[in-house]
């Protein structure tokens, strides 16, 4: 693997709470235009590996480098080169969606005409062309959730991390999800931090695969090697024996 | 039976330890009121119609008014009339009285001979301009007293023709005196009471509105953003968490003020006249002769607000939002669901509200040291006293009340910053003895 290629370099990254190892000693690394997926049971510790790499929480140990940035001594230059969506997430209701793109891409800069690039750009992406024009409160979780992937993808980022990209979504839209990820990821180069349940999902849009199990990355892989290793005819067999049977390979 | 299962179930649900903490809080919070409630009425009822008299006209016919008054319940203190080489309010100072009549050398032959009318003098001292306190001065009921009592003399006298019956029902004029600590001017208590109370029962309310408006607006925005996720992902983008905690802060304290404002003149011109109005006509009315123009009187007793004070009460203002403001992000990031946003601006209403209702029915000054160190606890009372203070010259608390607010906020502001900036503004929660599975070493 080209080290200079990486975007992200997650090296030892472990945290801490009073009662709960979160994340324990976790390393791995994306490439530029790589999709790599964390895969876990709920409280495995993806959400808290995504959260200490997108700056919102401190690690307690080690160290994660975005586009050669730390995330412990220059979280603000990480910042510029992120985006995250968070699972579940919602926008501001009482916001239309095209002000809302607007919003989110002045923060990101204050030049009007890339912001006007930006908010274009989402509008493409999201596809909810003339639905932009209403408050998001009227929106489906479906569209919320379009709005803020598109959103996460307008400022071409260099790492856009994706937690449940397609929670909410149904089968169509979800499809057309994976193949916009897919998309970005092989024609702008833009590396893709994913964390998912659905195995069908990370079979199809995934380059590379870590599975977490408590607090811990316990392999990784891309799909087709993790099923010859465990010897597996799909990506749910590897995680049942990662996950229940602790098997290591 | 699915009826009670139903039930039970939405009782669990109700029944928790926030809605135990609030009924705990509300019934301390009334026990406080109701205390200080009754050691006003208390003092109230103990100085009903307790007169203080300096007789210059001693006549058979003052002495049998002053007796039935006794009969009808009043308690007269006649004052030695040998000291008077003191002026009247040094008099007042030697005796300890904060009530004194005064009736003129021949007042009882101008009324029965002449038929003409008298004119006392009633002076009170004023301490407070609080509503119940104030009511404790019972120059008012005194002087009403005895009217009716020289009324029903009159009648027994006789004699008196269709012209007379004005005398029988105004016996005679008052030449009020206020006394503000060693000022006075001649102008009656109500005067100022009815012009006061309209300008200190705003500024309570005023304060009250801003405590809450900021505190719901910020723990609403911060523990939606929270519910909603959209804050992980404000905080993900290139901004600053002190930036995007001072926009919340400001929009939240500039839509404060302009509620403020609103209320205010709201208030001023709709529920203000219809007020003043009230208490003129509930006031003794044409018994008063007011020598003085309320503003002079004002400035005489020393009661006018400079620009300088009005600023200081500004000062205070803006102390009070920003406490409210920090106080509310450190609430605000304990939210886990809008349930629990709703019962925390609980704390922040109780603290308003206890000095809110104490201020509008007692002077907080004059309540027992215990409850007063208590109330003063809460950086709010200071706001809700400022103006009283400052009129009656208690400029040692006023400053105090400025230092330990600005003290308080520092603190709050403190934490709230550490909160914000710290991996706590995602994993805090109030849990009330629940364990969180996010407490950090």
């Amino acid at each position: 693997m080209d080290i200079n290629n990486n975007v992200l370099e997650v090296n030892g990254l472990t945290k801490q709470y009073t009662t709960v190892l979160a994340a324990n000693n976790i390393s791995f690394s994306v490439k530029k235009g790589e999709i790599f997926a964390l895969i876990g049971s709920n409280g495995a510790g993806k959400t808290t590996t995504i959260r200490m790499i997108s700056t919102l929480i401190k690690p307690t140990a080690g160290d994660a480098i975005v586009n050669g940035f730390s995330v412990i001594k220059e979280p603000e230059k990480v910042r510029e080169c992120i985006t995250y969506l968070p699972d579940e997430a919602g926008a501001y209701k009482n916001m239309k969606g095209k002000a809302y793109l607007k919003f989110m891409a002045g923060l990101f800069t204050t030049d009007p005409a890339t912001i006007e690039s930006y908010v274009q750009r989402a509008s493409e992406i999201c596809g909810l062309k003339e639905r932009l024009n209403d408050k998001i409160g009227t929106y489906s979780r479906g569209m919320i959730r379009k709005l803020l992937l598109a959103r996460a993808v307008m400022t071409k980022p260099k790492l856009a991390i994706l937690d449940e990209p397609t929670s909410g979504l149904d089968v169509l839209n979800a499809m057309d999800i994976r193949k916009m990820i897919k998309r970005l990821a092989k024609e702008e180069g833009t590396a893709f931090l994913l964390s998912s349940h659905n195995m069908l999902e990370i079979e199809f849009v995934s380059d590379r695969v870590g599975i977490v199990s408590g607090g811990h990355l316990m392999t990784v892989g891309s799909v087709d090697e993790l099923k010859s290793r465990y010897n597996a005819s799909n990506l749910e067999e590897v995680f049942e024996r990662v996950v229940v049977n602790n098997e290591i390979h | 039976m699915k009826f009670i299962n139903l039930l039970k179930k939405e009782l669990t649900e109700l029944i928790n330890k926030q809605m135990i903490l609030g009924i705990v809080i509300m019934s301390v919070m009334f026990a406080i009121v109701g205390q200080v409630m009754k050691t006003s009425i208390d003092e109230m009822s103990k100085n009903e119609y307790k007169i203080n008299i300096l007789n210059y006209d001693e006549t058979d016919f003052t002495d049998s008014i002053f007796e039935e008054m006794k009969q009808m319940g009043a308690v007269i203190n006649f004052i030695d009339k040998n000291s008077s080489e003191l002026s009247h309010s040094e008099i007042m100072k030697k005796n300890d009285i904060e009530n004194l009549i005064i009736i003129p050398e021949g007042f009882t032959s101008e009324l029965l001979e002449n038929r003409n009318l008298s004119a006392l003098e009633a002076i009170s001292v004023m301490k407070s301009s609080s509503s119940i306190s104030t009511m404790t001065s019972s120059t008012s009921g005194g002087l009403s007293l005895m009217k009716s009592v020289i009324g029903n003399q009159l009648m027994k006298h006789g004699g008196f023709s269709e012209e007379d019956i004005s005398l029988v029902q105004n016996p005679f004029t008052v030449e009020e005196v206020t006394v503000v600590s060693d000022k006075s001017a001649k102008i009656s208590m109500n005067t100022i009471l009815q012009n006061i109370s309209v300008q200190n029962m705003i500024i309570p309310i005023i304060v009250f509105v801003l405590v809450m408006f900021t505190s719901q607006m910020i723990i609403g925005a911060i523990s939606t953003e929270k519910i909603d996720k959209t804050l992980e992902t404000l905080l993900s983008a290139p901004v600053s968490r002190t930036s995007v905690l001072g926009s919340k802060m400001l929009a939240a304290a500039i839509i404060a003020l302009i509620n403020a404002v609103l209320f205010m003149v709201g208030y001023y011109l709709f529920v203000g006249n219809a007020m003043t109005s009230a208490i003129e006509s509930e006031g003794l009315g044409n018994l008063i002769s007011e020598t003085l123009s309320y503003d002079n009187a004002m400035k005489q007793l020393g009661l006018n607000l400079g620009i300088v004070d009005y600023l200081l009460v500004g000062v205070q203002m803006f102390l009070t939002i920003m406490i409210s403001l920090s106080v509310s992000i450190i609430l605000g990031a304990m939210a886990n669901d809008a349930k629990s946003a709703q019962s925390l601006i609980m704390p922040v209403m109780m603290c308003a509200m206890v000095p809110y209702m104490i201020s509008m029915i007692s002077d907080i000054n004059t309540l027992p040291s215990v409850i007063r160190i208590v109330v003063y606890i809460i950086p709010f009372t200071h706001t809700f006293t400022a103006m009283n203070n400052l009129m009656f010259g208690n400029t040692q608390i006023f400053i105090f009340g400025i230092i330990y607010q600005a003290v308080v906020f520092v603190i709050c502001m403190f934490f709230a910053l550490k909160i914000f900036n710290s991996d706590k503004i995602f994993t805090s929660s109030l849990n009330f003895g629940q364990k969180s599975r996010f407490k950090k070493i």
